[in-house]
C-alpha cells in the first residue's frame, strides 16, 4: 500500500484552541497508518510538548506513537503576532506521521528528511 | 553530623539561601540517571536512581530532597529531580527485542508513557533546568527543540550538558553549533570528568 500525504493549510487549524489542534493533528494521524501531515505553519513548543503528552495516553498496541518535526519560527514573536494580526499565515511546516510508518525525521535548521519504511 | 550539612543547616535556617529544584531533562539513554548518581554521590554519598542500558529504565520522577553542593565556598541546595526520558513513541516490541518477556515489555511500555506524561507536567514546575544531550548523536531531535522550547517560553534557565564525552564518536561541538544561545558544559558523567564545570554553570546560571 502507498503513502498518502495529506497537505494541511494553516487555515484548517487557525480557529482551534490548543487542544482541538493537538487533537485534530492526533486524529488525522490515527485515522490511517500510511497518513503523513504536512501541516503549514509551525507548532509552538507549547502545542508540541501538548501533543506528545496527549499521543502518549494514547498509545497502544496498534499505535506506538508519532514522528513530529517543526521548521520555522516556534515562539510567538512581534513579527508572527504581526503577521497574524494583519491576516497573514504562519512561516514554516509541521510534518507528523505514524511511528510505524515514520521511522526518522533527520532534520537540519532550514531542512527536514523523512525516512518510512514498515 | 559532617561540616557541609552543618552549614546547610545553618544557611537554611537563617534563610541565606533558599533550596530551588532542578530538573534533568533530555531524550531516552541520554544519561540522565548517570548524572543524577554522580551529583548525588558526590554531594550525598549515596546514588539516587537505577541505570539501565534498556531504554524507559526511568519511568517516574526521581527525586533527591535537599541536596547541599558546595561551589566555590558556597552552599547550594537543591532538590534534583531525574525524570523519565521523553519520546514521541513507546512500542512495547522495541523490549521484546531486548530479551524481555512479552506482559514485562507491555507494563514497561505502559509505565514509560505514564512517565514521559509526568516529566511533561514537571517542565512547568521546576525552578531551572539542565537538559543532557548524548555527544555522540544527533543534537537537533524534536524532544530537544520541544523541551528548550518550552524551557524558553517560561523563562526557565537552562543547562546544556553534552554528555558521554568519553566516547570516542564523541562530538559536543555539534551541540554548541545547534544551539549556540544556551550555555553548554561539556561532561562524562560515567567517568566524573568536568563535574566541577558542571557545578559552577549550576550556580552560575540554574540558582
Amino acid at each position: 500500500m502507498g503513502i498518502e500525504i495529506q497537505f494541511i493549510s494553516a487555515d484548517k487549524l487557525k480557529d482551534k484552541t490548543p487542544p482541538q489542534k493537538v487533537e485534530y493533528i492526533l486524529d488525522q494521524v490515527k485515522k490511517s497508518k500510511n497518513r503523513i501531515l504536512v501541516i503549514e505553519g509551525s507548532l509552538s513548543a507549547t502545542d508540541e510538548k501538548e501533543l506528545i503528552a496527549k499521543t502518549m495516553g494514547e498509545v497502544s498496541k496498534n499505535f506506538p506513537g508519532i514522528e513530529v518535526a517543526s521548521l520555522g519560527e516556534q515562539s510567538s514573536t512581534l513579527k508572527t503576532q504581526l503577521i497574524k494580526l494583519l491576516g497573514g499565515k504562519p512561516s514554516g511546516l509541521t510534518v507528523v506521521g505514524p511511528s510505524t510508518l515514520v521511522k526518522q525525521i533527520k532534520r537540519d535548521p532550514d531542512k527536514l528528511s523523512l525516512l518510512t519504511g514498515k | 553530623m559532617p561540616f557541609k550539612q552543618i552549614l546547610s543547616w545553618l544557611q537554611n535556617l537563617f534563610g541565606s539561601r533558599q533550596s530551588f529544584s532542578l530538573g534533568l531533562y533530555g531524550n531516552v539513554n541520554a544519561g540522565k540517571s548517570t548524572l543524577a548518581n554522580r551529583i548525588s554521590k558526590d554531594w550525598s554519598g549515596e546514588e539516587m536512581s537505577t541505570v539501565s542500558e534498556v531504554p524507559h529504565e526511568t519511568r517516574e520522577v526521581v527525586k533527591k530532597e535537599r541536596l547541599a553542593v558546595r561551589v566555590d565556598g558556597k552552599i547550594l541546595t537543591m532538590n534534583l529531580l531525574d525524570m523519565p526520558g521523553i519520546a514521541t513513541k513507546v512500542d512495547y516490541r522495541d523490549f521484546i527485542k531486548r530479551g524481555m518477556k512479552l506482559p514485562d515489555a507491555q507494563k514497561r511500555a505502559k509505565e514509560a508513557t505514564k512517565g514521559i506524561i509526568e516529566a511533561i507536567k514537571w517542565l512547568e514546575h521546576v525552578d531551572a533546568a539542565m537538559l543532557v544531550m548524548d555527544a555522540c548523536e544527533d543534537p537537533y531531535t524534536q524532544v530537544n527543540i520541544t523541551i528548550l522550547g518550552n524551557l524558553e517560553a517560561r523563562k526557565i534557565p537552562v543547562i546544556i550538558v553534552a554528555n558521554k564525552i568519553d566516547k570516542k564518536n564523541a562530538k559536543p561541538d555539534r551541540i554548541k553549533a545547534a544551539f549556540p544561545q544556551h550555555p553548554i558544559v561539556e561532561i562524562s558523567a560515567l567517568k566524573g570528568d568536568h563535574m566541577d564545570q558542571l557545578y559552577r554553570a549550576i550556580a552560575q546560571y540554574a540558582k
